[in-house]
């Protein structure tokens, strides 16, 4: 190897390292950083809170609806939520900036709420979470969907019965 | 003081010390320059892995063995699948099996110049340590861009893999190897040639055959032994039947001749990714939703870029396991270093050390 002409290289480029921060660091694309949670589109079916492997995310019932914590300090990065979630609502964005003062520790969380609707069918207090629609045959239209995503989890078993009976 | 230099003493080397990767405790007994005996303690850095992994799903485990150890966070989640999917008798899909000899041998291509490199950084040549970190970066890039991290790849979950390649990240893929493999080629160029390099590392170290057979050392400390030794060639699993390695032994068993093999099986790993890249198949990556893993018990190994890696892994009524366990090859190979050590001179024990790339984070858990 030539080290006087890789010396002479390195003397030209300048260093490898990234000038962060007077200038914004280069980010790949499928970065795996921050948690982000989207409550319109969860099922709330919990499985993110069961694989996490570091306790990080929590679903709260309260008077509200259902909460989701999801703490960024105890995260560890790994994607297993994202990668067992039926619907996509949670996933990891590319943003790395994660640093905080000691003072916002606790309060470093991604939060949502799933809150509470009544049930245009039978008039009783469900989430409004999104409907499982993985396995329905033929798959539901727009309106159809926007339907059976109003009603509580009783009356859309309902529907899904009687739309199977219909077709 | 005159007889001070002939005098034997007995020196503690760590468990913090500035020539050593990681906290491991040599008690030495000197005489002169001459080390006369070693007494190998552990203990330093327990973090108490197997009981933690009882308390965890088996979903929740993949993440957890990736953490064991840096270097060979692809190895762990990798035997601990396959341990699971042998007790579920689960078949991995073709191009499952194919990705998860990608993600492997990228990690092999990047810890095997990691050690590398600190070998250089041990013998003194810092120019040269940071030319052959540099050229890692450039592996450490492609995971980034291909698994989103540069450690922790998270490519392997029960019953394939969590990650696919599309036609993008192959082209990143391609182009990386492409400017990785003339560099490699480089530095193993200089590493057989260079006098620094030569001086303190042929004839270092030594462990002769039988004594490397009668500790039962493996990965490249074997195979610079005289001993042929490679899971991937001798139990084949994933599809390294169709793409085999190509075994390099050399017979000297010092320090140069496991930095030599380190870094063929660096070129070595970049001609199976070029292989597997080409045969890619095409369908599912993953076997989507995991069956319930019935009781059982299993033993799987891979080889780690340090050598075979042992899990066993007993399931029970729960979802969590009732015990894993791994044996790593820094095991054996720290054992070893009884034998490398005794006879060699007090400043070649960080570059002895260094050789056999020890791992007490996996060994200790």
């Amino acid at each position: 190897m030539n080290f006087l002409s890789l010396f002479a290289r390195n003397l030209i480029e300048g260093p490898y390292t990234d000038p962060f921060p007077f200038k914004p660091a280069p980010t790949a694309k499928r970065f795996r950083g921050k948690i982000a949670f989207d409550p319109v589109t969860c099922e709330a079916c919990r499985q993110c809170e069961r694989v996490c492997p570091a306790g990080a995310i929590r679903f709260t019932r309260t008077k509200d609806g259902l909460e989701f914590d999801c703490w960024h300090d105890s995260c560890v990065f790994c994607g297993n939520c994202e990668f067992h979630c039926p619907t996509g609502a949670i996933h990891q964005t590319v943003d790395w900036h994660l640093a905080h003062g000691q003072a916002d520790k606790f309060s470093a969380v991604e939060h949502g709420l799933i809150p509470f609707k009544v049930c245009p069918s039978c008039g009783g207090k469900a989430l409004d979470s999104a409907p499982a629609t993985a396995g329905i045959t033929p798959a539901l239209s727009a309106e159809e969907a926007g339907e059976l995503r109003a009603l509580c989890p009783k009356c859309r078993a309902k529907f899904i019965k009687a739309r199977r009976t219909r077709t | 003081m005159s007889a001070s230099l002939s005098e034997s003493f007995t020196i503690p080397v760590g468990p913090l010390h500035v020539a050593l990767e990681e906290p491991m405790y040599f008690r030495v007994d000197v005489e002169g320059e001459t080390i006369t005996g070693v007494d190998i303690n552990a203990g330093h850095v327990h973090r108490g892995i197997e009981y933690l992994a009882t308390k965890r799903s088996l979903a929740q485990n993949v993440v957890l063995t990736e953490r064991i150890c840096s270097l060979c966070s692809n190895s762990h989640p990798e035997s601990f699948a396959l341990a699971v999917e042998t007790i579920g008798g689960l078949k991995v899909p073709e191009r499952g099996a194919y990705l998860r000899v990608i993600a492997g041998e990228l990690k092999r291509v990047a810890s095997n110049l990691f050690n590398v490199a600190i070998l250089a950084h041990l013998v003194g040549y810092e120019a040269l340590f940071m030319h052959v970190m540099q050229v890692r970066e450039d592996a450490q890039d492609l995971k980034e861009a291909v698994f989103g991290n540069r450690m922790n790849l998270g490519a392997i979950c029960i019953g394939g893999t969590r990650y696919d390649l599309d036609g993008e990240t192959t082209d990143i893929f391609v182009a990386s190897l492409d400017r990785l493999e003339p560099k490699i080629r480089e530095i193993l160029s200089t590493y057989k040639t260079n006098g620094s390099i030569q001086r303190r590392t042929r004839e270092v170290g030594v462990l002769r055959t039988d004594d490397a057979e009668a500790c039962g050392v493996v990965g490249p400390v074997a195979r610079a032994s005289g001993l042929h030794h490679d899971i991937r060639e001798a139990a084949p699993y994933h599809v390294y039947d169709r793409l085999p390695p190509e075994v390099l032994v050399l017979e000297e068993g010092d320090v140069w001749s496991r930095a030599l093999i380190r870094l063929h099986e660096a070129l070595d790993a970049i001609r199976i990714l070029r292989a597997a890249l080409k045969d890619l198949p095409d369908g599912p990556v993953n076997l989507g939703e995991i069956p319930e893993i019935p009781p059982g018990r299993a033993v799987s190994r891979s080889e780690a870029p340090r050598g075979e890696l042992l899990y066993y892994l007993k399931t029970g009524e729960t979802e969590e396991p009732e015990r894993l366990k791994w044996r790593v090859p820094s095991f054996p190979n720290w054992d070893a270093l009884t034998f490398m050590l005794n006879g060699a001179k007090v400043a070649d024990i960080a570059i002895i050390v260094n050789s056999i790339d020890p791992c007490i984070s996996c060994t200790e858990r």
